[in-house]
């Protein structure tokens, strides 16, 4: 135990900090230190959910009645391109990369990454990605849909540089994303402190290793693809030219495989965040800790297997159906598992009713309501009637709704005292909260009526009066609206609370994992001393030993001090 | 929406279990996850540490794969039986008894082109048999289109170099209509298209009309050419 080797414990922990010689923002700019890379991460990606919202309410708006003329269709595929591409690539993938580049390596109690400056090149290029996306936008924004599937994003089909900034910008934040995982793989395996095996890793630097992992298996497929596409369109290539060798196809089972992967690593990372936030806030150790590790594992091998479930109605064979159906259904074990193990632990627990526990709970709700749709979607005949509804639609943007924002926003407000030392004020959260709660419901559920009853399709500029959907249109658009709303109290509070939040201490929320026996935020080195770590919870076992200390020294108050 | 092919029919049986299922695991997530929120505590959570075993996880998996297992059973059952060529019945086009009565619809940017056994074609309306074996091939001559009649039948892709095939047999005379379900560009929102199903006679009228109708027009443009009147 640490209290029979006296160190200085966490409260005595004062560092003056290093003399600023340089502008906070050339600081931060220049800086290849993990928590100044990640909080850049969660920042950006935080702005471009905003740039995301915007773009969406927009789509939402011509879509409020039908055969609208808000929007001209070309504008409207703009914003369709747009949207898909800053909701994956420059706010759902970046903020779980940025708090696991922020978090991981103070739970393993490292004081620093092992390759810091592939992690700041990293953050750049998806910087670089961002600015040529958005660059774009003021000469010719893309406007090949979500996914560009080819040969709509060839060139003889959309002749102007649209898909090329689109190509550019998602290559460089893909490569950027591969950077960071490289970095944060070889910061698990190499920097753990004395002591922190595999087995007494937090889940959710458990999680990091795995996205990691993930992502440096589907991230080359995203980086081929994208390269294919630019020598199609700018060095007369035929990779996905149909008639001279080139296949269409293939570049749906490309850019799939990274789209269905990138699901899986949103999803990880919001139920591993989950998994820390339950059990401290419901003051009890996570049930079946194995098995969460173990299943959230096998959600990205069997998810991104399942990449197929995407292309049902596409002319591939049978077998490949069944298989992609195989993969999407297997994956209610695992979900399955680690949803009873996160409810479990409350059961046993007493829980604390705060902003990330609440959060948490909302994204368990909607996450499990957009992978049961997810599931219906994947058994093959009802793919026939539902694929590329707005059904589709809807229970996608329940599950990535549910991981990125309210799981995302969980996880915000539970490490925003590490982030900044300050914490978010509790009654935004709680109106953020039920606001986006009441969103979400109402703009996803009609769609989830207007595309099974009425196969309303996704992506269309308008839809036609008198088929039957203008009512869950209408609805679906006030839906999103407050929901914006919700997210945008949220986004208020995190800034409001940047100067103005209550002070945090160390150890704001009782956390068992090594980021919270630090500073908040803590220095550049992260850790003065390191503890040994001799279980899966080591601040709880720090606790332990400075309330024994404290006990002695009480018991004999004139011979030592106080440890604590 | 009903259906009128005993596809569909397959599919929308296939679809009420997988709302099922889906409604299953939403009520007993949400409903659990309430109940640990919601619940009284007593004592110290601390002392409970009792974490569930690994025999607790064994079971839940169990019933998870269960569950998975009886959803992908019955969806390969559903799915077979909607892949399943039905034969013509006695109301339907006599021609089509033996083999289905092959139609090939080709998707362009934006419209759907739809040619029939007797080298007529017509735009944007199919125009088919009641109680006739239809099979679809459906190409595509620029980017990824998706026929999608769902009353009908199942949605499948054009896609460029491929062909791939839709089945029905449409139950009663009338109007359905459908939209393309894949993003292919400017003008995808109105690409729709329509399906008439007639009687055999007036199919076999409506296909010879188009056939003549067809043959004039090329003859006359022929004959310009010929007069020289069309450069």
């Amino acid at each position: 135990m640490i209290a029979e080797r006296p160190r200085r414990a966490p409260a005595e922990v004062v560092v003056d900090g290093y003399p600023r010689r340089q502008p906070r923002w050339i600081e931060i700019a220049t800086s290849a230190d993990h928590k100044d890379v990640g909080r850049v991460l969660i920042a950006g990606a935080l702005g471009f959910l905003f740039v995301a919202l915007v773009e969406l309410l927009l789509m939402r708006l011509q879509l409020a009645v039908p055969e609208n003329t808000l929007l001209t269709p070309v504008t409207f595929n703009r914003m369709l391109s747009l949207y898909g591409a800053t909701a994956i690539f420059f706010f759902a993938i970046p903020l779980a990369l940025g708090l696991f580049y922020y978090v991981a390596p103070l739970q393993i109690g490292a004081r620093g990454t092992a390759l810091p400056r592939l992690g700041q090149l990293g953050l750049w290029l998806y910087v670089a990605g961002a600015t040529v996306l958005y660059a774009g936008f003021f000469f010719t924004p893309p406007e090949a849909g979500v996914n560009p599937l080819a040969p709509l994003s060839e060139l003889a089909f959309l002749p102007d540089n649209g898909v090329d900034a689109w190509t550019a910008s998602t290559g460089l934040a893909t490569l950027g994303f591969v950077l960071v995982a490289i970095n944060l793989v070889a910061t698990l395996h190499r920097l753990r402190a004395p002591g922190m095996a595999w087995r007494r890793l937090p889940v959710f630097s458990w999680a990091a290793t795995i996205c990691s992992w993930l992502l440096l298996a589907i991230g080359p497929v995203m980086l081929a693809a994208v390269a294919m596409l630019l020598i199609d369109r700018n060095f007369d290539g035929i990779f996905f030219a149909d008639g001279s060798g080139g296949a269409p196809l293939l570049w749906a089972h490309l850019s799939w495989i990274f789209f269905t992967g990138a699901y899986m690593l949103v999803l990880i990372a919001a139920l591993a965040a989950i998994a820390e936030i339950v059990p401290v806030f419901a003051r009890r150790p996570l049930s079946g800790r194995g098995t969460v590790i173990g299943s959230l594992t096998a959600i990205a091998v069997i998810g991104t297997l399942s990449w197929m479930q995407n292309m049902l109605t596409a002319p591939i064979g049978i077998g490949w159906m069944y298989f992609a159906m195989a993969m999407s259904l297997a994956l209610v074990v695992p979900f399955g598992l680690v949803i009873f193990n996160l409810i479990a632990t409350i059961v046993g627990g007493s829980p604390r009713m705060r902003a990330p526990l609440l959060f948490a709970a909302g994204a368990i709700s909607m996450i499990s309501i957009g992978l049961a749709g997810e599931l219906e979607q994947s058994m093959v005949a009802v793919a026939w009637r539902l694929h590329n509804t707005v059904d589709a639609t809807a229970a996608t943007h329940f599950a990535l709704v549910g991981g990125s924002v309210f799981g995302g926003f969980a996880a915000l407000h539970y490490w925003y005292p590490k982030l900044t030392g300050r914490t978010m004020g509790e009654t935004l959260a709680r109106i953020s909260f039920w606001t986006m709660i009441a969103g979400t419901l109402v703009a996803f559920v009609p769609l989830f009526l207007a595309g099974s009853d009425h196969g309303q399709v996704v992506d269309a500029y308008k839809f036609f009066s008198g088929t039957g959907v203008s009512a869950e249109n209408l609805i679906a658009t006030i839906g999103a609206f407050v929901l914006a709303l919700g997210i945008v109290l949220t986004l208020a509070n995190a800034i409001a609370s940047r100067n103005g939040g209550a002070r945090a201490g160390h150890d704001q929320w009782g956390g068992d994992s090594l980021e919270w026996f630090t500073l908040s935020p803590p220095e550049p080195h992260n850790f003065d001393v390191l503890p040994d770590v001799r279980s899966e919870r080591p601040m709880r076992d720090i606790r332990a030993a400075i309330a024994h200390a404290t006990a002695r020294a009480e018991a004999a108050p004139r011979e030592t001090q106080p440890v604590a | 929406m009903t259906p009128h092919s005993p596809g569909t029919d397959q599919i929308d049986t296939l679809l009420w279990i997988g709302f099922v299922a889906a409604a299953i695991l939403i009520v007993a997530i949400n409903g659990a996850l309430i109940y640990a929120l919601r619940r009284k505590h007593a004592g110290e959570p601390e002392a409970s540490e009792g974490n569930a075993g690994q025999r607790v996880q064994l079971r839940v998996g169990a019933v998870l794969a269960a569950f998975a297992l009886v959803v992908f059973v019955l969806s390969v059952i559903y799915t077979d039986k909607a892949r399943e060529t039905p034969t013509t019945g006695s109301a339907g086009l006599a021609a089509a008894r033996s083999k289905p009565l092959s139609i090939e619809a080709t998707g362009q940017q934006w419209l759907w082109r739809y040619d029939y056994p007797n080298q007529s074609f017509s735009y944007y309306k199919l125009v088919v048999p009641v109680d006739t074996t239809v099979e679809l091939n459906l190409v595509s001559t620029d980017v990824i289109h998706t026929w999608d009649v769902p009353q009908l039948a199942g949605k499948h892709d054009a896609v460029p170099g491929k062909v791939n095939h839709v089945v029905f047999r449409a139950d009663e005379e009338g109007v359905f209509r459908g939209q393309s379900a894949t993003f292919s560009g400017q003008a995808y929102g109105p690409m729709r298209t329509e399906v008439d199903v007639v009687s055999p006679e007036e199919y076999e009228a409506f296909v010879e009309k188009q056939k003549s109708e067809i043959q004039e027009a090329q003859d006359r443009v022929v004959g310009l050419i010929e007069k020289g009147e069309v450069p």
